[in-house]
């Protein structure tokens, strides 16, 4: 079954840009609801933790606590609803501040997808067509990184049943802590030397890399693509006419229906909803395939 | 025409005093299967590196290394790499990216080969190691047998005609060595891949090899077919032969008369020819048995652990005690708990039912870090996770006199620039200079040579003696059997057998001695190779006697 993160990660990544570069950069609640949605419903799809109680709460305390802040701290505005300790608290800087809210949280759930779909290989995938050599620097560290936390707990451990945090005193611990760290820098580079070596030995540095991976570019991907790019451009141009332009302050105001401002939402909302189609299309599909087994 | 073409090879490195090999003259045919040893500091390293071309040591170098005639230093670059493979000892510091796919096509990579053409060597290589159930997963979640596949793998792919390795079993278990061995055997044989291979456990190489080279202080003592070799280091009571084979022990505790047994079952034909009149050893049963007075010094009570609510247990029901100034090792595969056993013993994981107890008192009765207060020592897997200062010196400030043992050669040296077993040793001085009543020791013999395991084996003795109570994790058979007051057999997560080794190694089938292997059935617990010789020689002499009389 091919979701939408089986796309060729390239294609996913440029879609993920898009989306998330518009939806920070323009402040039109239309569109600000619009990516929510499809951000939203995608991650309650597709990821496992979409169900999860717990990471939706946290989203929502991020916008209420946002969204209050901006009508306490920003008094511009027409429109004053109350007044607190002489400071006027306006509709508004209450609006302003909900769909500042909406786009902070939005962004959130869309780099949630985003780092759902693109593992580290993929990841890797993107950097090594612009450069084998950061890809390979990249695939180290991701390396590294575990066998260091790893090695970290072991050294804590042996030291710790050696005695160096017996005094429990906030000194012998700093001090403790301290010579951990230089045994571990030590390690690594000990350990690094292995690495080369055997980095050498496998011909590494006799010349041109070349760059290996799994993916390719097929018909669907670019598919995909065309209507990716041409959705894209449609709302970027309707943006760049002022189409969809909102003033808040002082009054709320936007630019009323025309041609360029009705297509560049439809177009935004059918980009915003790409993946849920493809998902729920899949699953379909799937169902009716799993039919003939 | 030989592979490789060594000519009067002398290598000193910088500031060296002695030469790290002197006049050192060997033929290597394609598709032999040779195997260096020699002990530690014998530069079986050093040969092996001036081998290959890209590690190749710096220093001073005469004579010559040809590699199919041509001199292995003009070798072009990308051939070098491509054409002679080489697997070093750590399997996990010779993994270079996160994913084994990747790792796979790494060396292919650098040699600049197009995307298509790696798709299918990889392809081919993972399947044709059994890599497939793991090809995507990160290098990480691999077990150190997998790394070292995945080593010997990811050189392979590059197509190459010898591969050279460097001890590549001696941080591996038991069973994972002997998995890569025959992976190594099978390379060899299927695919005429020439192998060159330096290895401290020799038990499974030795009837394996077309040509065994014996090196001492730099210099080729031995080359040739490897029962000739052996039969003439028997003679000259050689300290290599204690990592030969048992069989080959054996023979040369009788005197190394005769054509030598190299597998168990030569050894079983050679331990025959003796009769066997009288069947065990009269001493044996009644050995070590004056402890049994001796309180308990660790004891774990019906103790259940996991590491996650819905992981299964790893501890299941474990319930075992060690006496006072007891040797108990503990033996067991991967996985069966043993590392756990000795982490909650040391309270770093707290069991969710049953109790462990340290002298008569709860674990948990130990305030704060009162448990490490010269009570309870941990000589890790790893040593090097004891050191933190920049000599073995510095790391051993105090009274090294008070040791069981000396350590005095080792101090002027920063501890990572001492051999695996000269680590071990600084490593368990440092414990044992915290004067610990209880030592726990993860796998204390692992990567050693025979000489530093005899080392580390008597140090446990003479600790005992002392009163100190040693609790070693091993999968080292003939280390237990010579060395342990008490054997237990830990698996999944329980102590299922439990006895005196001579018992216990010879009431096992599988996890067990050579010795006990040769004599099963015919001599009654003999484990080790010293009962089994002196068993043999009180056939021997009754035979004579027998003769006599007759």
């Amino acid at each position: 079954m091919r979701a939408f993160g089986d796309y060729n990660p390239r294609i996913t990544a440029i879609y993920f840009a898009i989306i998330i570069g518009i939806s920070m950069l323009c402040m039109n609640p239309v569109l600000q609801c619009l990516s929510f949605l499809g951000g939203l419903l995608y991650f309650v799809i597709s990821d496992e933790d979409g169900l999860r109680l717990k990471t939706h709460a946290f989203y929502g305390a991020v916008f209420l606590i946002t969204a209050l802040i901006n009508p306490l701290v920003s008094h511009n505005g027409v429109t004053v609803l109350l007044v607190v300790n002489d400071n006027p608290i306006t509709l508004e800087a209450v609006i302003y501040g909900v769909f500042a809210a909406l786009a902070i949280v939005t962004a959130l759930y869309w780099f949630r997808c985003f780092s759902g779909v693109m593992t580290s290989d993929k990841l890797l995938y993107i950097c090594g067509g612009l450069s084998p050599r950061i890809s390979l620097v990249i695939s180290m560290s991701l390396r590294f990184v575990p066998l260091f936390r790893r090695h970290y707990r072991e050294v804590r451990l042996a030291q710790t049943a050696l005695g160096v945090y017996k005094d429990e005193t906030f000194g012998s611990r700093l001090k403790g802590g301290v010579a951990v760290f230089s045994s571990m820098v030590t390690w690594a580079l000990e350990n690094g030397i292995v690495t080369a070596d055997s980095m050498t030995a496998r011909g590494y540095g006799t010349g041109r890399r070349s760059f290996f991976s799994d993916y390719k570019v097929r018909k669907n991907d670019l598919i995909m693509l065309f209507i990716v790019v041409c959705l894209g451009v449609v709302t970027i141009l309707s943006i760049a006419v002022g189409a969809l332009t909102v003033d808040f302050y002082p009054a709320f105001c936007w630019k009323g229906l025309s041609g360029w401002s009705v297509s560049g939402v439809v177009a935004f909302g059918l980009l915003c909803f790409i993946p849920v189609f493809v998902e729920i299309g899949e699953k379909i599909k799937w169902h009716f395939l799993t039919l003939k087994i | 025409m030989a592979l490789f073409d060594v000519k009067n090879l002398s290598f000193k490195y910088p500031g060296g005093h002695e030469h790290a090999l002197e006049d050192v003259s060997f033929c290597v045919n394609k598709g032999e299967f040779v195997v260096v040893c020699g002990d530690t500091g014998s530069g079986k390293t050093t040969l092996l590196r001036l081998l290959k071309k890209e590690l190749s040591p710096m220093g001073e170098k005469r004579g010559n290394v040809l590699f199919e005639g041509q001199d292995v230093l003009e070798l072009p670059e990308r051939e070098a790499a491509g054409k002679i493979g080489y697997v070093m000892q750590a399997p996990e510091q010779q993994i270079v990216t996160d994913k084994v796919w990747h790792e796979l096509a790494f060396g292919l990579e650098n040699l600049g080969v197009p995307k298509d053409v790696i798709a299918r060597r990889v392809a081919e290589t993972a399947s044709y190691f059994g890599i497939e159930n793991w090809y995507d997963k990160d290098v990480n979640e691999l077990s150190g047998g997998q790394k070292q596949l995945l080593n010997l793998a990811a050189v392979m792919v590059m197509n190459p005609s010898v591969i050279i390795f460097d001890e590549p079993t001696s941080r591996l278990d038991p069973i994972a060595a002997s998995n890569f061995i025959s992976t190594i055997k099978k390379l060899n044989e299927n695919l005429g891949i020439t192998v060159i291979i330096s290895e401290h456990r020799l038990e499974e190489l030795i009837p394996l090899c077309d040509r065994l080279m014996v090196l001492r202080n730099g210099k080729v003592v031995s080359l040739g077919e490897p029962r000739e070799v052996i039969e003439g280091l028997c003679g000259e009571k050689d300290g290599i032969v204690e990592a030969m084979p048992g069989a080959v022990r054996l023979y040369r505790e009788m005197g190394a008369e005769g054509r030598c047994p190299l597998t168990v079952k030569e050894g079983r034909g050679f331990v025959e020819n003796f009769g066997n009149r009288v069947c065990s050893l009269p001493e044996k049963n009644k050995e070590k048995i004056e402890k049994k007075d001796e309180k308990y010094a660790l004891e774990f009570k019906n103790v259940f652990f996991r590491y996650g609510k819905n992981l299964p247990d790893v501890l299941k029901d474990l319930d075992f005690f060690v006496r006072q100034g007891e040797v108990f090792c503990v033996l067991g595969g991967n996985g069966a708990g043993k590392s756990t056993m000795l982490l909650s013993a040391m309270s770093f994981l707290r069991p969710y039912s049953g109790e462990i107890r340290v002298f008569d008192k709860k674990l948990r009765d130990y305030r704060g870090q009162s448990l490490f207060d010269n009570l309870v020592g941990f000589l890790p897997q790893n040593v090097q996770t004891l050191f933190l200062k920049d000599t073995a010196k510095e790391e051993l400030a105090g009274d090294i006199t008070a040791l069981p043992f000396d350590v005095a050669g080792y101090l002027s040296k920063h501890p990572y620039d001492l051999s695996g077993g000269e680590q071990q040793l600084v490593g368990l001085a440092k414990v044992l200079m915290q004067k610990p009543k209880i030592l726990l020791a993860d796998e204390p013999t692992k990567g050693l040579d025979a000489a530093k395991k005899r080392e580390i084996g008597n140090i446990f003795r003479k600790l005992g003696e002392q009163g100190v109570t040693v609790v070693a994790v091993t999968h080292d058979a003939e280390f237990a059997a010579e060395f342990a007051d008490r054997c237990g057999l830990l698996f999944k997560g329980k102590i299922v057998a439990e006895a005196t080794p001579h018992k216990f190694f010879a009431e096992n089938n599988y996890y067990t001695t050579s010795a006990a292997v040769m004599s099963k059935g015919y001599y009654d617990g003999a484990v080790t190779i010293a009962d089994l010789a002196k068993l043999c020689r009180l056939n021997e002499s009754g035979n004579v006697k027998d003769g006599v009389s007759g």
